[in-house]
């Protein structure tokens, strides 16, 4: 497709596709970077996780097929920190973990995709992600409730918290980049945040409220000083850390108007005060990213420097990814309902 | 199904309009139900509230044997359309109805179904209508809570009974 002909032309930088898969059979929920090899996963309706393995020249393509063995929907993957192993959350109420056999002999093919299934929630699983240092993994559910878990040795783990504080759903789960610091999102309109009380349990140190309908997605700035919230209320929120156990409202943003799925933090081009890139995308077809900036006197600038309308035709798009891998900063992958999932580039408008 | 309270035992039942030109034309179509659906047409081509009344007028009520039509839940000023947006706006019968979001869904998984897939479907209690008038639009606007209804066994069973007459199109069967 060229990508020029769907451009705005009133923005700095433009997104150019560089590669599209229509592998799944159904609708795409979500993706997620491998986070120290080249490898992307994608998860669908169709019950299956898709691999896409992409070379130095940006050469992207599909690696391998999982059927997963889940009994429905594939809503969210999530790959832990070393990136040898990868979370799937299911409509089944299931959780699966994923790893990949070693090769028979040095050097050899690697082997299968090897499942453990992690059981607790009462309904649909909504989304999996793992802490920063792989030790710990937080999962959700129509049940609202949020599941802890700790990693341990040979695929073990063991539920360390069962946290109970929304009254609906809860859409998403993500950590801080850098601490153990737990945040949720949930159809309650509200955001939560977790921490591990050392002499007692996983506790909700705040609620953050000012969204007017469903929170869908939540990301961490690289940094860690910084959180984004989208909602169906067509809003992107940021909070800011204002202290240890303590974050407040800092600005708003708006750009979509149909309900936004999915927002991504990413490492942007490290311009001075840079805080990163921020992209969002949702039932409007629409991906827009900002340039967040963080100057001396703590306040958050936003600039939007690149949107791209209908990036899957007439489709809905559920999730945007950035690349978390050093230097690939300025790839970006979405998932639709077009049963498709796209791998875009962002470039200066030369 | 026997334990389900009943919402309204007595509802009033309203005499059906004529159906639309298209159905008419449709309705002597072996492929009446889905094959002549509104898919089969060009992808720009407009679509009249009309017609999408018509997809969705002979759905059966959960509750009773009668059309959402016949109960009045649904007509066809209650629909809009621009461009790709379908907004379907459904009466229930009584302020408390608890299966209002079976009607809803039905009416959601019979256009899904039906209309090309450029088209963005917004279904909504009519304002006022209803005691859970948010909670109502909140669900059946959620598309993850949608799918995973779909992917629902005894939730699915109940919306392909509502939608076993969908096809008759205000025709009598």
């Amino acid at each position: 497709m060229d990508s020029d002909v769907l451009m705005d032309h009133n923005t700095e930088f433009q997104l150019m596709q560089v590669a599209e898969f229509s592998n799944h059979e159904e609708r795409v929920w979500h993706l997620a970077w491998n986070p120290t090899r080249p490898l992307l996963a994608s998860c669908s309706s169709d019950k299956s996780v898709n691999l896409y393995h992409y070379d130095t020249t940006g050469k992207f393509e599909q690696a391998t097929s999982i059927s997963t063995g889940h009994s429905k929907t594939v809503r969210a993957v999530a790959w832990a920190p070393s990136g040898k192993t990868l979370a799937t959350a299911s409509f089944d109420s299931q959780v699966g973990i994923w790893e990949q056999e070693e090769p028979e002999e040095e050097g050899g093919a690697p082997g299968e995709w090897e499942c453990t299934i992690l059981e607790g929630h009462e309904n649909e699983c909504k989304c999996v992600a793992y802490s920063s240092s792989g030790t710990l993994l937080a999962t959700c559910s129509r049940d609202k409730t949020v599941w802890v878990w700790e990693v341990q040795p040979d695929s073990e783990f063991e539920c360390v918290g069962v946290l109970m504080e929304h009254t609906q759903d809860v859409k998403c789960v993500a950590w801080h980049p850098t601490e153990e610091i737990l945040a949720s999102a949930s159809y309650d309109d509200t955001i939560r945040l977790y921490v591990d009380d050392p002499d007692e349990d996983w506790y909700a140190f705040q609620v953050l409220s000012g969204h007017e309908s469903t929170v869908w997605s939540l990301a961490f700035s690289p940094c860690g000083k910084y959180l984004a919230s989208a909602s169906d209320d067509l809003t992107i929120r940021l909070w800011r850390r204002a202290a240890q156990f303590k974050w407040e409202p800092i600005g708003m943003l708006r750009g979509h108007d149909r309900t936004i799925f999915s927002v991504s933090w990413g490492l942007g081009n490290g311009d001075g005060e840079n805080a990163g890139w921020l992209a969002s995308t949702g039932s409007d077809g629409k991906i827009n990213v900002w340039e967040m900036k963080a100057p001396e006197n703590g306040t958050l600038d936003s600039k939007l420097i690149a949107t791209l309308r209908d990036a899957h035709s007439v489709s809905d798009v559920n999730c945007v990814a950035w690349n978390p891998r050093p230097g690939l900063g300025d790839l970006l992958a979405t998932a639709g309902d077009d049963c498709s999932v796209r791998v875009w580039r962002i470039t200066g408008v030369a | 199904m026997q334990d389900v309270p009943v919402y309204n035992a007595n509802p009033t039942v309203f005499a059906p309009s004529k159906p639309s030109k298209s159905s008419l034309l449709s309705a002597h179509s072996l492929w009446w139900d889905e094959e002549l659906d509104v898919k089969a047409e060009s992808e720009d081509e407009e679509i009249k509230p009309d017609e999408i009344f018509d997809l969705i007028r002979s759905i059966t009520d959960p509750e009773h044997p009668l059309t959402l039509e016949q109960l009045a839940v649904v007509s066809s000023p209650q629909v809009a359309v621009s461009g790709n947006f379908v907004n379907v706006e459904f009466t229930p019968t009584v302020p408390h109805c608890g299966m209002s979001a079976i009607i809803g869904l039905s009416i959601r998984v019979r256009l899904l179904r039906s209309l090309p897939n450029r088209f963005k479907v917004d279904v909504r209690v009519k304002p006022g209508s209803h005691n859970s008038e948010n909670s109502v639009n909140k669900q059946l606007n959620d598309k993850e809570r949608v799918a995973a209804a779909l992917e629902n066994d005894s939730l699915i069973d109940v919306v392909e009974k509502c939608l076993s007459t969908a096809g008759r199109r205000g025709q009598t069967p």
